[in-house]
This record gives structure tokens, sequence and C-alpha cells, in this order.
């Protein structure tokens, strides 16, 4: 068995150019896979992040069917006893409680249709990033009840700045009657995401609360979890324990579908990728392979006729593919490290640009992880080990005789 | 039944061996009788085409008869599986090749070990072999050099060790001073035919070399695959 070891590396470097070019084929195809891969967990991480930490929050409650509807009387059933629950779970961050309403905001010089949102503008600074991505005035400094946080499209719009004066319309809950306040524009953000930098008002949640005649009521809890993947599993018992007395807690895969969806297409294409370069690759081990062979063949013949059982035959080759493999894999991880590497500390800017729902908010940058230096390197090992079968089944089949019919 | 019960190492009755050279069929061994004793020291020859090559690989189990018995240390060798006829050549058959076919990635000691690993003989009596057979051969110098670092003729006095080192009971050579200059070959030629008397294993070869013929005690004519004559020399 040594012996055949020692044979089979010793075999493959015979023709160093040619295990070279082979090793790196192989290895540029690895390679290839791991960058690939890093790039598709990097864009992940980054969408879901742009998703979730702008506004969204990780998972949300509502009352059931205030997301279809946008009904201002469909609040959440029983807050009180939700906040105090949500306070004791473990594997929550943050979370904060909002009010939301279609709204008509008017300027002196112009009016536009936005979503009044009421916050708390000290937990929401830990769900959103509103706070971070002020450009002019004020986060909700102070207490004024009459502050209003805006985005840098609506002031554009509205032809407004700081201290401008703006009136909010909205319907009230119950009656429907329209109550109107004037706010004062105390800060105006830029998310360099349009939805929420034209259509979003922010002020402060009693009174909206006030002006929707909703009491205490709320209609979002909006949830960050301790980790982000918690928020991608729809089975676990979280999700049950408050989707009961009419309300409904969902994840951020159940608010955005289509990011969810691209996730799993991203997925699926990092898994074709995969099957094609492992079909390149596996071409490549058996051209090889086969190439070796044939230049051995009268070598095979003696081995074959000095007494090497088949199976030792077949074994040599499948050493020989292993050690080919082991070469390929070091090479491939080496390069494709370094590539990653490289992108990791420059980035990819796709600020601005608007996938699936979702609007780039950082650079994207490749994220390296355990599977791909082991998971991959193995499955291109065990690969490499079943495309080796055909080429070592040929040489246990191998007739001595015929193998060396160039002599006797 | 063993046929070469009587001091007789090979046994060939009636054998015949048709190739198909694309479709054609061509006989290149037409029933051939052919008894070989324990120890001789036998010439093939013959005209390329003769059938010499063809009649070493049926002897050897190399390739199968199409016709007729071939027996060998008294086993009829188309009774044995694959694996058996592997195991009989690698235990009772050392082969010596024209190119001498060394294993270009192996020393010369561990291409004198290899058939020696095969066979699981222990370590120790692996090197007391080799140092033993490759002093012999006057070669025990050259232990730890790959054989692309050693000449023709020192090539092939490897591909001799590698093929007495298992102890056999019969070696064949094909050609084996046919890359060789004329000196080179005499002197491998004596040296081989000096392990025959010591050892009395038998050896046959296929040749055109006169040296060899000169030297052979049996020589055995073949002519399209018909023995044509069959002469023995003292």
């Amino acid at each position: 068995m040594w012996l055949q070891i020692k044979l089979a590396i010793r075999n493959i470097f015979r023709n160093k150019r040619r295990t070279f070019i082979a090793g790196f084929a192989i290895g540029i195809g690895l390679a290839a896979l791991i960058f690939t891969d890093a790039l598709v967990i990097g864009m992940e991480y980054n969408m879901i992040a742009s998703a979730t930490e702008s506004f969204m929050g990780e998972g949300q409650i509502h009352r059931k069917g205030f997301r279809d509807s946008y009904d201002v009387e469909e609040t959440i059933v029983d807050p009180e006893d939700i906040i105090r629950r949500l306070g004791q779970e473990p594997m929550v961050a943050h979370f904060t409680s909002r009010v939301l309403s279609f709204a008509m905001i008017t300027s002196p010089a112009n009016v536009s249709s936005v979503t009044m949102v009421g916050i708390d503008p000290e937990t929401e600074r830990h769900l959103s990033q509103i706070d971070d991505a002020m450009i002019k005035g004020d986060y909700f400094a102070g207490d004024n009840m009459r502050d209003i946080v805006i985005g840098s499209k609506l002031a554009e719009i509205l032809e407004v700045d700081i201290g401008s004066r703006v009136v909010l319309t909205v319907a009230q809950a119950h009656t429907g009657d329209l109550a109107q306040e004037m706010f004062r524009v105390s800060g105006i953000y830029h998310f360099n995401i349009r939805e929420m930098d034209l259509a979003m008002a922010f002020v402060r949640l009693p009174k909206a609360q006030q002006m929707l005649n909703l009491d205490h009521g709320i209609h979002e809890i909006a949830i960050m979890f301790k980790t982000e993947t918690f928020g991608r599993g729809k089975s676990d018992p979280f999700w049950q324990r408050y989707s009961q007395n009419g309300n409904v807690a969902v994840p951020w895969t159940v608010l955005m579908p289509m990011l969810a969806k691209s996730i799993e297409v991203s997925q699926f294409a990092t898994f074709l990728v995969g099957v094609i370069l492992f079909g390149v690759v596996a071409l490549g081990i058996v051209n090889t392979l086969f190439m070796s062979m044939h230049e051995r063949m009268f070598e095979f013949g003696v081995l074959r006729a000095v007494g090497t059982p088949a199976m030792a035959m077949g074994r040599l080759i499948m050493f020989e593919a292993g050690a080919l493999a082991m070469l390929s894999i070091v090479l491939g991880a080496i390069l494709g490290l370094i590539v990653t590497y490289i992108v990791m500390l420059t980035g990819i800017n796709y600020t601005g640009i608007e996938f699936a729902g979702v609007t780039f908010r950082k650079l994207l940058y490749p994220v390296l992880t355990f599977k791909q230096f082991v998971i991959y390197p193995a499955v291109v090992f065990v690969f490499t080990l079943l495309v080796a079968l055909y080429p070592a089944a040929y040489a246990a089949r191998l007739s001595p005789a015929k193998a060396m019919r160039r002599s006797f | 039944m063993s046929e070469t019960g009587n001091g007789n190492l090979i046994v060939t009755k009636a054998v015949t061996k048709t190739y198909h050279d694309n479709g054609v069929p061509v006989e290149a061994v037409r029933g051939i009788d052919l008894t070989i004793a324990k120890g001789e020291f036998t010439a093939i020859v013959g005209p390329s085409g003769s059938g010499k090559t063809t009649f070493l690989n049926v002897i050897s189990g190399l390739d199968s008869v199409t016709s007729g018995e071939v027996w060998l240390a008294g086993r009829k060798l188309s009774d044995m599986s694959g694996r058996e006829l592997s195991d009989f050549r690698r235990d009772h058959i050392g082969f010596i090749f024209q190119a001498y076919n060394l294993i270009p990635v192996l020393t010369v000691e561990e291409n004198v070990e290899y058939i020696m690993l095969l066979q699981e003989v222990p370590k120790d009596e692996r090197h007391r072999r080799i140092n033993e057979i490759l002093k012999e051969l006057g070669i025990d110098k050259y232990t730890n050099r790959l054989p692309t670092k050693l000449s023709g003729g020192q090539q092939q006095r490897v591909a001799v060790a590698r093929a007495m080192v298992s102890r056999p009971s019969l070696i064949l050579a094909d050609e084996p001073t046919a890359n060789l200059d004329s000196k080179t070959g005499a002197e491998l030629l004596d040296m081989m035919r000096d392990l025959n008397e010591k050892s009395g294993m038998t050896f046959l070869f296929s040749t055109h070399d006169q040296k060899i013929m000169e030297r052979a005690r049996r020589l055995v004519t073949l002519e399209d695959g018909v023995i044509q004559s069959d002469e023995r020399r003292e």
C-alpha cells in the first residue's frame, strides 16, 4: 500500500508541467467556487442588512390583516403583554413600536402623499438607521411633539428645509374623520432608497397615536434578533408564540418574499456554478489520468506481468487521482483565498443599485467561511476520486499482453 | 495431474494462437509441442513475425491460447483465474524486457524490492536478498539511484536482479541484449549463464542475437509459428 502511495505521488510529478497545469485548472475551478460562494454570501448579507437594518427589522408583529389593508383601526391586540414578553425573549436584541398611516403632507409650495410613521425615537434608533442617515438637522432632539423628520426627496418636492412648517392630514380610526396637525421639519435624512427618501414622514409615537385617535394602540412591532440567521427561520416556535389572539408575527423572509426568493436563486446559482465547474474539473481529471496512462501503457503491462494484481493497478490510479486532487486543492484554496481577500479589502461598489426590491447601501464584501475551505475541497477530493473510478477500472482491466504489444 | 512431474518445467501441447488483425485472422503459433526441463538455458530464435513473442506470451500466461495446453511448474495455465495467473507469474516467473522497463520513479533498490513487496516477503529478508543480488551483479553502489541515472547495461542488470530476486522457477527474457552494445551484451549473457549454473533457474530467451544463440545450451528455431528445429548443445 505504501509503495503504491509512494509510486502515485512520484508518478504525478513525472511530468511536472502537465501535472501543474492540470492541478492549476482544477484549482481554478475550486478557487472560482470559493470566490463565487464568498461573493454570494456577501451579497446575501448586504441585501439582508440593507433591507432589515434600514427600517424593516428582522421580524415584525402586526394585527392579522393589517399588512394587506393598512387599516388604521387594525392595531395589535394586547400590545403591553407582547412588549413585556418580548423583553424576556433571549434571542431578541431590540424591538420598537410603531404606528403607520397613509397621510397627506402639505407645504406652502407643494403637497405629497406619504406614510406617516409614529416612532419611539430611543428604541427606533436600534432598529432603523434613520439617525445615521441624517443629512440636515437632528434626529428628534429634545421632546418637541411637533418635530417631523422627512426624507431628502420629499423635502425637495415640498421645497422645505430645517425649520419649515408642514401640515400632515390623516384619517382617524373608527370615525374616518380627517385630522390635521402642523409640524416643523427638524431633520432631513437621505437613505439613497427612493421609497424611504420620498414617501415617509416620521413623527413621535404619542403624537401619531393622538392624531389617529388610537389611544395607546400600535400597528407594528419591529424586532432585531441577536443573530441574523434567526430571522430566516419561519418554523421557529417564536413566530407561533406571537401569532396568537388575532396578531401575526413574521420574519423578514415573509415581509420581503422577493428578497428571500432571490437569495434562494443565488444559492441555486452557486450550486449550478459548482456543478458546471465540477463537470469541467471531472473532464480535466479523466483526460489527465488517461494521457498519463497511455504514456505508461507498456509500464502498466510490465507491472501486471510481474504479478501486480488488477485491484492494485486500479488502486494506483486512484492514489494518483488523490494526489492530483490534493495538489489541486492546495493550489485552488490558496488562489481562492488570495482573490477573495483582495476583493474583501477593496469591496465592490453596488451602492444605490436596486436588486430584488432592495437597494444596496454599503459596499459589497465577499465573506469567507469554513465551508469554502473544508467542505468544497472535500467535495473536490471525493469528486476527483469518483471520476477517477473510470480510468482506475480501465487500468485494472488491462491485459498485460495488450498493454505490452510493442514487445513480447 | 501434473504434466511437468519428470523434471520438466514447461510443457506445451499443440498450442495454437490466432489473432485478429483488423478482422483478419492471423495464426501466430501453430500447434507447438515443446518441453523445457528445469535448469535449462534455452533460446527461441527466428525472424520477425515467426511467433516468438506470441509463444512467450502464452507460456507466461500473459496471453491465452486459442487451443492446446500450457503447463508450467505443474499447473495448467488455462485452468487458472486472472488473479491466480497474476499470483502465479509473481511467484514463478521473472521477466526481463528488451528496453529494461524499470519503473523510472523508483530507485534501483525499490525496483528490485517491488515484487517481494507483492509477495509480502518480510522486510529483513527483502533487504538481505536485495543486498545479495545487487552485490552479485556488481551494481550495489547504485542502490539509491533512479534508473535514468544508469547506463543501459547497468539498467539491464537491475532488470535481471528484479527478475531473479523473487526466486522464480523461470526467467523469461525478451531480446535482453537488443539495446546493449556487443561488449555489454556479452558480459550480461555470461553473467546470466553463470546465474543459471549457480541457481539452477530456468532461462528462456527470445532473440535474434547471435551471441545469445552461441551461449544457449538449447536452440529452438521458430518459423511461421511452427518449430523448425530444436537443437541441444553442451
